[in-house]
């Protein structure tokens, strides 16, 4: 019995221990020593590679925090903010672009932002050759003008501007980096010119950023001098640590939590759009779906409202062509389809196929739950129209292998995927998803049409000289693919942003996907 | 003895091969297509083909697993597909916070499970016994996420006195120089004098530690019980007693010693289990240990991580049945 009591009276004194010492239980962003630390959970690892010439994922959560590029676009009004650049001309026929660039940036190393650091930064991203670095394709040759103007010779036009705001692969690196090993940021080091500099990586999990204090822009006024970004994929975690303050911000979360936030007092919840769209290709060179009535009665047969509602929980609009809500070149007064069995039984018929004849095979991403519902609702209507689809989860590689299949019979009938932008732009969808392709890459119906083709080539020369025109000649290639129909536009996905309430200035841009510009933020 | 553990030791060597040849050759088989994951996600044909070439995948598989082999031979676990990092470099990084994990739950596990099994075998049909059976059957069959998240919910959500997740407060990373030599957090932040680093990482690791060590705790309880009640009818214990030797001397001098036999046995398997298997109290917990590592590379196909886990789990599972077997070798009615 002693020992008993013995052993109940020390567990009680470690367990005080434990609870009553080394800081409170909360990694608090909202405590009293947390109030100048900004804590976002995110659902994944917060980068992978390091080397912003080469970051083509998540990663750039954290790099539009280190590096910065000379543009940034701004979703408001479609225009570009400057950032280090100050001011950039382009020569009347679009070939030759000039920057001047802000004076007094200075990188991490503490060496001063020049003309070189730019011609170096983005020739370094062009020999590397993957990830994004095919958006400087147009450009020629680069040359510094003097110290803060830098010159840009293109092969064709092109919009510089966008691409020179794009999320990836546009940060300007310090020149330094030439002197250090070859994998050296790829290791997780950085050398950029933003507000926040590493303080500590653990890779995979978390990510800590502390400001630097030599920043062009300064620190009067309120800012965060320390930014975490830290993995936490239980989303039930993720509600909690937003809820009780312990975390700034987070997102995806399911549609289920997102509806119950909304009446709490502690958070604020924010639906942007998010750039992203769900799209379903038809295998338009592969018998039935070649012909144009058969793919027609297949859009009809879609269950648009379900699949906002069940399978994006309704985080989504039901997508009006292939340019998504919220990026100019979208047009709401497009054809929107609805269900519509009998209209598509009727033309099923008219193209000369029976009930029970059709038989397709579908795929999409597995590990995706939207996708799967999404595919299942699909097959749902379908067989109530005597059509039996055959829906099939791959791993993404698997799925875009056989897509680009040699043998167009052994390709899928119908891929189901997820398209986001590289550069902000409707060129991004347009030219990507549908413009024709010598061997297939990402326009995975295989369509072809030279009408189209020249529609999206001239809308992205146009972009930078006359965005109104531009934007005309996307939407008119959009009309095409409506009344061609080589794919099904399901919905354009929306962003829910939890933020605790404790938080100020936070605004998305969808551009920079899920990435959250810490230095706008600060503590109320 | 010396004789046995060679054996044993050269027994797992040839185990180990098999695994790496018959994972090796699996993953090769599964459709996927490594070169465009090591490319990137939106990667061009000619950065896919350059891809292929950079890890080998244009030669024949025979020579891949050749290089395969010789590079193991150097430390070598290869590179991860996805992450761009060595194996080892990785594994060096997740499988510490995992081991340390485990490490608790199993200290927890032993020092819990035998006292309630004895004390349940030695109360036979009493109150005590009935809790234990109870008890046991729960712990075993109470889904892991579940126990995870009730656990989260009162301790963090309603009593606020736990945290909710990871190894330590972020603020620790911030105002600490956080040590990072063994990997294993408590030891470091104890060797080092970080006396607050170490009070909170101890803090972080009881709810995700008392979620696994629930299920090796009702085995081992249960294993005890079944093993002591044996030995308790055994004539030696009733000529001990006879010769008014104390209980508690009885019971821990002599049964107890002599029904540790298969409960080590099925704890080493638990551990060995364990160690891989981590992942749903890992993502749970946002514990950044080896569990998030494997479900990741499985998914997305990372071979490389893929190989260099299942070797690991090989390892670990020959190792820890090793040291089972030493062990119960050292009881003199097993013949070694």
């Amino acid at each position: 019995m002693k020992n008993k009591i013995c052993f109940l009276a020390v567990f009680m004194m470690i367990l005080s221990l434990f609870t009553g010492c080394g800081g409170s239980s909360s990694d608090s962003g909202g405590s009293s020593d947390g109030n100048d630390v900004a804590y976002y959970a995110y659902n994944s690892e917060p980068i992978l590679n390091w080397d912003p010439s080469v970051e083509f994922s998540n990663g750039v959560i954290v790099l539009n925090n280190v590096y910065e590029t000379l543009l940034r676009f701004n979703p408001t009004t479609k225009k570009y903010d400057y950032v280090l650049a100050t001011s950039y001309k382009k020569s009347s026929d679009g070939l030759v672009w000039t920057f001047k660039l802000r004076k007094g940036v200075k990188f991490h190393d503490g060496t001063t932002m020049t003309a070189d650091a730019v011609k170096y930064s983005i020739e370094r991203t062009q020999k590397k050759e993957v990830g994004a670095s095919y958006i400087w394709a147009p450009v020629k040759e680069i040359k510094a003008i003097d110290d803060y103007t830098v010159q840009f010779t293109l092969n064709y036009a092109a919009p510089l501007d966008m691409i020179a705001s794009c999320p990836y692969a546009a940060f300007i690196i310090s020149p330094k980096v030439k002197d250090k090993p070859d994998n050296w940021l790829e290791q997780g080091n950085e050398d950029g010119t933003g507000p926040y500099k590493l303080s500590s990586n653990k890779m995979g999990d978390e990510v800590v950023l502390s400001k630097f204090n030599d920043y062009w822009k300064g620190w009067n006024g309120k800012h965060f001098s320390k930014a975490v970004i830290k993995k936490t994929s239980e989303t039930s975690s993720r509600r909690q640590m937003v809820e009780k303050g312990d975390a700034d911000i987070t997102n995806n979360l399911p549609a289920e939590d997102v509806k119950a936030l909304k009446s709490s007092q502690n958070v604020k919840v924010d639906i942007e759009p998010s750039f992203t769209n769900l799209v379903a290709f038809f295998n338009t060179k592969k018998a039935p779906l070649d012909n144009e009535k058969v793919r027609e009665a297949l859009t009809y047969a879609f269950p648009y409202e379900n699949a906002v509602k069940y399978a994006a929980g309704g985080l989504a609009k039901q997508s009006t062509g292939v340019i998504p809500v919220g990026m100019w070149g979208h047009g709401d007064s497009l054809t929107k389809y609805s269900l519509n069995l009998d209209k598509a039984k009727s033309l099923l018929k008219e193209a000369g196929i029976n009930e029970g004849q059709l038989k397709l095979s579908l795929t999409y991403m597995s590990g995706d739950e939207s996708e799967k519902k999404t595919a299942e609702l699909y097959k749902s209507e379908l067989s109530k129209i005597g059509v039996n689809l055959e829906v099939r989860a791959m791993p993404w590689e698997s799925q875009w292998q056989q897509a680009k299949g040699t043998d167009i019979q052994s390709r899928q009938d119908i891929l189901m995927m997820y398209w986001w932008p590289d550069i902000s732009s409707p060129y991004s969808w347009a030219y990507n998803l549908f413009h024709s392709e010598k061997n297939p890459l990402y326009n995975l119906a295989y369509y072809s049409n030279s009408q189209y083709d020249q529609l999206v080539d001239d809308g992205y020369k146009m972009s930078s000289t006359n965005i109104e025109e531009a934007e005309n000649k996307f939407i008119d290639a959009q009309k095409i693919l409506l009344k061609d129909n080589p794919a099904v536009f399901i919905y354009d996905k929306e962003d829910a942003w939890i933020t605790n309430s404790s938080l100020g200035g936070f605004k998305a841009n969808s551009a920079y996907p899920l990435v959250v510009f810490f230095y706008d933020c600060y503590r109320k | 003895m010396k004789s046995y553990i060679l054996k044993r030791i050269l027994l797992g060597v040839v185990v180990l091969f098999g695994v790496i040849l018959i994972t090796f050759f699996l993953t090769r088989v599964i459709p996927s297509n490594p070169a465009a994951q090591w490319a990137g996600s939106r990667a061009t044909p000619a950065q896919i083909q350059k891809a292929r070439i950079e890890l080998g995948l244009d030669k024949p598989i025979y020579v891949q697993f050749e290089k395969y082999v010789v590079d193991l031979f150097h430390g070598n676990l290869g590179t991860s597909l996805r992450t761009k990092q060595p194996v080892l470099k990785e594994l060096e990084t997740y499988l510490p916070p995992t081991i340390e994990l485990v490490f608790w739950s199993t200290i927890m596990a032993v020092l819990i499970g035998i006292p309630l099994g004895l004390n349940s075998a030695r109360k036979k049909d009493h109150a005590l016994d009935h809790f234990c059976r109870f008890f046991s059957v729960g712990a075993v069959s109470l889904p892991t996420f579940w126990v995870a998240l009730f656990l989260q919910l009162i301790f963090y959500r309603k009593l606020g006195i736990l945290p909710l997740g990871g190894q330590l407060d972020t603020k620790m990373n911030i105002l600490y120089n956080v040590p990072h030599n063994t990997g294993l957090l408590l030891l470091d932040s104890l060797l080092s004098g970080q006396i607050p680093v170490f009070l909170n990482a101890a803090k972080h690791i009881i709810l995700p530690a008392v979620t696994i060590a629930l299920y090796p705790m009702g085995l081992v309880a249960r294993m005890t019980r079944s093993s002591l009640l044996e030995i308790l009818e055994e004539d030696y214990i009733k000529a001990a007693r006879s010769y008014g030797i104390k209980e508690r001397f009885i019971i821990w001098r002599y049964a107890l010693k002599n029904s540790m036999g298969t409960t080590v046995t099925v704890l080493a398997l638990s551990i060995g289990y364990t160690l891989t298997n981590t992942f749903l109290v890992e993502a749970i917990f946002s514990w950044p240990g080896i569990g998030n590592y494997i479900s990741t590379a499985v998914v997305s196909l990372d071979y490389p991580a893929i190989m260099g886990v299942t070797l690991f789990s090989a390892c670990a599972y020959i190792l820890l049945n090793l040291i089972a077997d030493i062990i119960i070798s050292f009881d003199p009615r097993v013949r070694v």
